[in-house]
């Protein structure tokens, strides 16, 4: 997944194949995570959206329950690969840093016409810290949902204190992650931020984006050119 | 069990070791890391008869007047499910003790089953199986409902949002709801939750005191008994091969704590309760469950994933070794 500026297309390579992979396997596993989860609360009879044609069985708790099953399994098949594949190359650039929430101020006001945007590395800071929240978010969950599906498990008791903390922690890590999700295609609303999103699909992002925003990653990128 | 009293039974069962003796007379919680002896209970379907003679079953009275004060009070003016046009309000149904309600956590069946050329008029008390794995309790959104070291599956009344999802994946749909009662109340009532869910605990207060539930205590002809699980479990197998019978709640929803011994088999009194079902006045209204012969359990098929969620993280492990392997070597 080597960062290279490719001159001739005027783009610059910001995301490997393995990284897309993984960005849109969490993506579909935790959205179908959500829904399902939200769906274990007996809440679709309720609200009825199971009465709208062809969502008979989101109320059908033995369905909702199977695609919770398999999205965790994708989910967790997804982040490992992540956490071992950054871990081994050592891929720190998009891990939080000191003074990040003060940059992430600035970053924003800048893009509402107040003040100048700081010099941006690959991550802008506000993505570094989206990435750590998220991150938690959906390790806590993935912890607490293992401690769940092991609890279900025939001749497994685990004690009604321990199940109750991992089952409030397992709703609250839901909503902190919802939130984070929120704020993740929340900083789309600004059009500045738009340039980064076919790096997600192609892989490649405007050269003219990159070395007008990014500037630090756009010097490391030229001088490794070199 | 013929020739066997309820006192010369609780000689044995608690004595034996019995989980109301030790465990649930206070004992059990220095024993508790010693391993607490889980209680079963046997219902002899030879030998209830329903209390003929009675206007109401004993245990159906005794568990009335057991549980009274546990019953729901609900307010007033109870709001219905937004954006339905119902609620579950059985307050004005209190004396009502054909069904499971939350003012009837114990109600006796009757029917009439052909077998081997004979007709048996059988009286079947119903009430909570309190299953080994119990999905409702699993599956409680909340963590609600629990089942305890000693046995008994019990409702958490002050957590319970009344969901009703525990019936829905309760073989049986054992609890019953009434709006207008717990916490719900204190948040949106009108636009969630939906009251609490009620069911028999198997006297879990008077288990622990070393008591047997109101129901057994109740009983004029031994048809029901509580003792340890497997003294229970022994004593209806015994009793079965006494009387060629057959026995239910041993491996239905993966296994329960409740045995039944009857004289025909399950099949046939399953069909017999489902045909009354299917007569009355509204035959999808809860709390009238059947018998279904080996009935799995809900979290069954979930539960054959629990081991991809083991190998997940193995195989995302190492594809990124390789994946990272082969790009740093491209990298260089």
């Amino acid at each position: 997944m080597a960062d290279k500026i490719l001159a001739g297309e005027k783009k610059v390579k910001r995301h490997g194949f393995s990284v897309r992979v993984v960005h849109w396997t969490v993506a579909v596993s935790t959205f179908l995570l959500i829904f399902s989860g939200i769906g274990q609360l007996p809440v679709y009879r309720r609200y009825m959206l199971d009465r709208l044609p062809g969502l008979a069985w989101t109320s059908d708790f033995s369905v909702t329950l199977a695609i919770h099953y398999w999205a965790a399994v994708l989910l967790i098949l997804a982040v490992t690969y992540h956490l071992v594949y950054h871990g081994l190359r050592r891929d720190r650039g998009i891990l939080p840093r000191r003074g990040d929430v003060r940059q992430s101020v600035r970053i924003i006001m800048a893009m509402l016409g107040q003040g100048e945007e700081p010099e941006n590395d690959k991550y802008l800071a506000e993505q570094r810290l989206a990435y750590a929240f998220i991150g938690f978010s959906l390790l806590l969950l993935i912890v607490t949902g293992l401690v769940k599906v092991l609890k279900n498990l025939p001749g497994v008791d685990l004690g009604a204190d321990i199940i109750f903390w991992v089952t409030a922690l397992h709703n609250a890590a839901m909503v902190l992650l919802m939130l984070g999700i929120a704020a993740h295609l929340a900083a789309f609303l600004f059009k500045e931020n738009r340039y980064l999103l076919p790096g997600m699909f192609t892989g490649k992002v405007d050269l003219d984006y990159v070395r007008r925003r990014h500037q630090l990653w756009y010097r490391r990128l030229a001088q490794k050119g070199r | 069990m013929p020739g066997f009293t309820r006192r010369e039974f609780f000689q044995r069962a608690f004595a034996a070791g019995l989980a109301g003796g030790l465990v649930l007379s206070g004992l059990g919680k220095q024993a508790g890391a010693a391993g607490r002896a889980p209680v079963g209970t046997v219902i002899d379907l030879t030998r209830c008869d329903g209390c003929r003679l009675a206007g109401v079953p004993a245990c159906v009275r005794a568990c009335r007047e057991e549980n009274q004060r546990r019953f729901p009070r609900p307010v007033d003016d109870i709001g219905n499910y937004w954006p339905q046009k119902k609620k579950e309000d059985w307050s004005d149904k209190r004396d009502l003790i054909t069904r499971l309600t939350p003012y009837n956590w114990t109600f006796v069946q009757k029917v009439e089953v052909e077998h081997g050329g004979k007709l048996y008029r059988l009286a079947i008390p119903r009430r909570c199986m309190h299953c080994d794995n119990p999905p409702c309790a699993n599956l409680c959104p909340f963590s609600a409902q629990r089942k305890t070291p000693e046995g008994p599956v019990v409702i958490d009344p002050d957590l319970c949002l009344g969901g009703a999802k525990c019936r829905q994946v309760c073989p049986w749909g054992i609890p019953a709801r009434q709006a207008g009662v717990g916490l719900y109340l204190k948040i949106a009532p009108r636009f969630a939750g939906g009251g609490v869910m009620y069911k028999c605990n198997l006297c879990y207060d008077r288990l622990k005191a070393g008591r047997p539930p109101a129901c057994v205590e109740a009983c004029p002809r031994q048809a029901l008994l509580i003792g340890s699980k497997e003294r229970m479990r022994a004593l209806a197998r015994e009793r079965a091969g006494q009387v060629g019978g057959y026995i239910y709640g041993e491996r239905e929803n993966g296994g329960t704590s409740t045995f039944y011994v009857s004289p025909v088999p399950f099949e046939k009194i399953h069909a017999a309760l489902m045909q009354q079902k299917a007569a009355q006045a509204n035959p999808s209204a809860p709390g009238f469950p059947g018998m279904p012969v080996g009935v799995g359990n809900y979290l069954d098929s979930v539960n054959g994933l629990a081991l991809g969620m083991a190998v997940a993280p193995v195989a995302g492990a190492v594809a990124a070794g390789v994946a990272a392997y082969r790009t740093m070597k491209g990298d260089e």
